[in-house]
């Protein structure tokens, strides 16, 4: 597989990149950060317009692409809500995470914030429901339950201020 | 009777309502922008609106008539219009990086060169059968070489040719043109400037080249300085401080007769190799935009329609002698780029577009009126300019759109011709 880089000067950079089949993917960056993504059939082809995202949404398509997008569930972003004011969220334990290292019992998280963990996904596996001596670790993704606020309350502890 | 100084307000809305709207409708019939902004300029003209007489028309005195009604050519409009000038410039600098053209001169140079000797020739001599002088024919020369950087590359992104191989050898030849024209423009400010004397001219000429060489030196040495001139997290600070220190350096520029657009290339290209070139780019974009529309608005509120007649025979003659000089260099530099027989003949479509930099030596040519150039002479080139403007943008704009068309019909013969001479010679 080979990859063109070439300038463009006043809009910004252009690569090619070589598919199967002779197929091209293009993608021009211009200097504003809207990266702009066409498909060539051959290289000779003109190119067809795929999409275009702003930068920051190309960064993420990226690190999705390059497999290395593992950020589970941002609150706002995904929210499953029980009733009127009861959520059911996922969170991750980050590095920078209070809590992590400690077990629930230590975390004593319910009575802190008012939220219950009612799972854990570690891995593959499914730690449900978890006992007071489980302990919280880095990249666990926690399966909450509570209100919105105390939900709020929750995510201070785990660092990730919103 | 409201006085100037009351209406000074008004005056600026109607300018950038006018501007915004005609925006709106070369937008709606997807048109470039500029002849648009020219054209509503014109219209608002004392020469289109401040002749129609109202009262008359209507028979009552409420409205206002004449001149009255004319938006005044004040000094705002044309300090506006020079710092479109300088900030069109500002960011040929910006975006002119002298390693990537040094990497890629031998194709840039050899389309480029190609794309000067014809078209720059071709005008010289136009020029000259056309007004019978050497200043004339050079500043025609000029006029009728230069492609617009803008309409082409906003045309490029908005057909997707961006993607696609003429893309390279297209903003190639302007990157030459642009580098050209900074050195064309300090030639052609002194030779107007100097009144036309040979003697003063060269004078001039000598300060305008010390001035730039002195401006490159400081591109050279200065880098840390503008650099760190920038350091600061405000925006409000960079838009300020990159204000201040392009403008003043143009004004200073122009205070001892050398181009303000060529010392605002020079510190644009100072401001490339800092870290701000992202930021610069960001920031002062709307800016140049607002302040570009002025100065295609001033070019049309400059401009007597009733020129037109005069120069109309001049212009068309121009329109039918330079789009085929640009279809000729655009293709010849679209195989100098190895591009296909196809790829080049839209290379030479989106080539004839010509725009800005035209109209900038236009406004140079008029300040020459009456010194370096008799006043009929330079009011004619001025009129030529800015029909030949109006006329090679739509007719460029028009030839990319239709490039499909146009390539299915011309390239079999090319195919064909060039086949039965060197059969291998395609790709």
């Amino acid at each position: 597989m080979t990859v063109y880089e070439s300038d463009l000067p006043g809009v910004g950079k252009k690569f090619e990149v070589e598919l199967e089949d002779g197929e091209r993917l293009v993608i021009v960056t211009h200097n504003t950060g809207k990266r702009e993504v066409y498909l060539k059939a051959n290289p000779d082809a003109d190119g067809d317009k795929l999409f275009e995202v702003s930068d920051r949404l190309a960064r993420k398509i990226g690190t999705i692409l390059e497999g290395a997008y593992f950020q589970p569930v941002q609150a706002e972003a995904v929210e499953t809500m029980l009733s009127d004011d009861t959520y059911l969220e996922w969170y991750n334990v980050s590095e920078s995470a209070e809590i992590a290292g400690q077990t629930l019992e230590e975390a004593d998280i319910r009575n802190r914030t008012g939220v219950s963990i009612v799972a854990i996904q570690r891995g593959g596996d499914l730690i449900s429901p978890p006992t007071p001596e489980t302990v919280l670790e880095v990249d666990d993704t926690l399966v909450v339950i509570g209100e919105r606020e105390e939900c709020a309350e929750f995510e201070t502890l785990l660092g990730d201020e919103v | 009777m409201a006085t100037a100084e009351s209406t000074a307000l008004i005056d600026v809305g109607i300018l950038f309502g006018a501007v915004a709207l005609a925006g709106l409708v070369a937008n709606r019939i997807n048109q470039s922008v500029i002849p648009f902004y020219i054209l509503v300029g014109m219209l608002l003209s004392e020469y289109v609106v401040g002749r129609v007489d109202f009262p008359a028309l209507l028979g009552t005195d409420s409205i206002p008539h004449g001149s009255d009604l004319a938006l005044a050519n004040t000094d705002f409009v044309h300090v506006s219009a020079e710092i479109g000038i300088v900030l069109l410039l500002f960011f040929l600098g910006l975006e002119f990086n002298l390693d990537r053209l040094i990497a890629s001169k031998e194709r840039i140079g050899k389309a480029g060169t190609v794309d000067l000797a014809i078209n720059f020739g071709a005008g010289l001599l136009l020029g000259y059968a056309l007004f019978g002088s050497f200043l004339a024919a050079f500043l025609t020369a000029g006029i009728v070489y230069i492609s617009s950087s803008a309409i082409i590359t906003k045309s490029l992104i908005d057909l997707g040719w961006i993607a696609n191989d003429e893309s390279d050898a297209m903003l190639g030849s302007l990157v030459f043109e642009d580098l050209f024209i900074a050195v064309y423009l300090a030639v052609a400010t002194a030779l107007v400037l100097g009144g036309g004397a040979v003697g003063e001219a060269l004078g001039r000429i000598g300060v305008a080249v010390g001035f730039i060489l002195v401006l490159l030196l400081l591109v050279y040495l200065g880098t840390e300085w503008f650099q760190r001139s920038l350091e600061t997290d405000s925006h409000e600070f960079i838009v300020l401080r990159a204000l201040g220190i392009t403008v003043l350096l143009s004004g200073f520029a122009l205070s001892i007769g050398v181009s303000e657009a060529v010392a605002a290339f020079f510190v644009g290209m100072a401001f490339s190799s800092t870290e701000h070139v992202h930021d610069l780019e960001n920031l002062l974009e709307p800016l140049r935009d607002a302040f570009a529309a002025i100065f295609f608005f001033w070019i049309g509120l400059s401009t007597d329609p009733s020129l037109f007649l005069g120069v109309a025979g001049l212009i068309a003659v121009a329109a039918v002698a330079t789009t085929p000089t640009k279809l000729l260099s655009g293709y010849l530099g679209g195989r100098i780029y190895d591009l296909s027989e196809r790829r080049s003949v839209r290379v030479g479509l989106g080539m004839t577009t010509r725009g800005e930099f035209s109209l900038i030596i236009a406004s140079l040519a008029l300040s020459g009126a009456g010194t370096a150039l008799p006043e009929p002479i330079a009011r004619d080139v001025y009129a030529f300019a800015v029909g030949y403007v109006l006329v090679m943008s739509v007719v460029g704009t028009t030839l990319m759109q239709y490039s499909s068309t146009i390539e299915s019909v011309v390239v079999p013969r090319l195919e064909a011709g060039i086949g039965s001479a060197s059969p291998s010679s395609d790709d």
